[in-house]
């Protein structure tokens, strides 16, 4: 039992710390990334494959490395991180509907309630000299969960949640979560592997009261830095609640997509970042920093 | 702290025709990259002359001056050693028609 001294010193610690103390971590930090000592663990989401990296479905062969980028854009320079000079970037193929994925992979010590905290922003490619509002379609984060293997009822859970910027060129603006993915399909022959693709287009659900008219500033190269923070409990599978700057969602309607436990993945507790364009523009989801923490 | 090093995988069993080239890659943080182009699968026609393109916005490309002859055989890997390339980077080559190359196209990146 933590005493109420050693929470205020926490707290204070916290509260002191230039690097901290724009987020609100649970009692332990997990991790803590910053993107100025290197990529943190954050590489692409690969596809499953067996034989032949044809095997790969379609919407994972697209993915590439994120990078950490300065935000350098050819009229202003570099803009820079929140609080230094680097942020993770995730960019789309310049092709309608492109997606691409960063992903970090740990696994779980207790299933109890987790935190993950972010400063993010998003652009598109200023190849033009328009204000490209409604050229990123969405940015979202999903997490990829398992129980234990000890676990009565252990399953895969995915929690999916995207902010819905543009679709179709409809400025749309509204955070949507999932509950549907595509159906396993077997890679190769071994019956080893399968693969979904969770992030297909169709079925994502408006939650409720999600409408949010973020900071995207006035031309293609200005971008302001937003809040994120989505708590989710590992012993219930569910999610407890959603901020982004000002604004805290309902998620009492909020599920994930859910499947039987898999055989390799006990334990799992991976965290992705995606980014998803509307038009023939890349799109950029930037990400200054990350805190994921947990109560254990 | 040791110094950053990174590999990114820029192009994964891209079947290049025509003009090809990488997504733009940011690695301004970098002090030197080796580029890796290998075949995935044998290629077809003459093997051209790739090179190495640097940018001052990831939107307009000019050669950087290194070249690099595409692999001629299946796993077959052709490199370029860089150093002084500003932010973005990436990499060309143009197919004649009826030729082409399935490639893993890998970048390392040394602080």
């Amino acid at each position: 039992m933590r005493t109420e001294l050693a929470e205020a010193l926490r707290t204070a610690l916290l509260e002191a710390d230039p690097r901290l103390s724009r987020f609100d971590p649970l009692p332990r930090i997990i991790s803590h990334d910053d993107f100025s000592r290197g990529h943190c663990g954050w590489s692409q989401l690969v596809g499953n494959y067996e034989g032949d990296l044809d095997t790969m479905l379609p919407g994972y062969a697209q993915h590439s490395s994120p990078m950490l980028s300065t935000l350098a854009h050819w009229d202003a320079g570099s803009h820079g991180g929140y609080g230094s000079s680097y942020a993770l970037k995730v960019a789309t193929r310049p092709r309608p509907g492109a997606q691409n994925v960063a992903i970090k992979r740990l696994t779980f010590r207790k299933r109890g309630p987790i935190r993950f905290e972010m400063y993010f922003t998003f652009k598109p490619e200023a190849t033009e000299l328009t204000l490209g509002e409604t050229d990123v379609r969405s940015v979202g984060f999903l997490f990829d969960l398992q129980g234990g293997d000890r676990d009565g009822d252990a399953e895969r859970v995915m929690p999916h949640i995207r902010f819905l910027n543009a679709s179709d060129g409809d400025h749309v603006q509204k955070w949507q979560y999932k509950r549907q993915s595509t159906k396993f399909k077997p890679i190769g022959n071994s019956d080893k592997t399968l693969s979904h693709y969770h992030l297909a287009p169709d079925g994502w659900q408006d939650l409720p009261g999600g409408q949010q008219r973020l900071c995207y500033n006035e031309i293609a190269t200005k971008v302001n830095w937003s809040y994120l923070r989505f708590d989710f409990d590992l012993a219930a599978m569910k999610a407890l609640s959603l901020q982004c700057n000002d604004r805290v969602f309902d998620v009492s309607d909020f599920d994930s997509i859910r499947m039987p436990a898999m055989k390799n993945l006990w334990c799992m507790l991976n965290f992705c970042l995606f980014a998803e364009t509307d038009v023939a523009k890349r799109a950029f989801l930037y990400v200054d920093s990350v805190c994921i923490s947990g109560d254990f | 702290m040791l110094p950053e090093s990174i590999t990114a995988i820029v192009a994964r069993n891209e079947r290049w025709t025509g003009e090809a080239a990488t997504e733009p890659f940011e690695a301004g943080w970098a002090r030197e990259a080796v580029v890796f182009v290998r075949a995935l699968k044998e290629p077809a026609g003459a093997a051209p002359m790739a090179w190495i393109e640097i940018s001052p916005d990831g939107m307009h490309w000019v050669p950087e001056g290194t070249r690099l002859k595409m692999p001629t055989a299946k796993d077959e890997i052709a490199v370029a050693r860089l150093t002084c390339f500003g932010n973005w980077l990436r990499v060309a080559t143009r197919f004649d028609a009826g030729a082409e190359c399935t490639v893993l196209v890998t970048i390392h990146l040394k602080a």
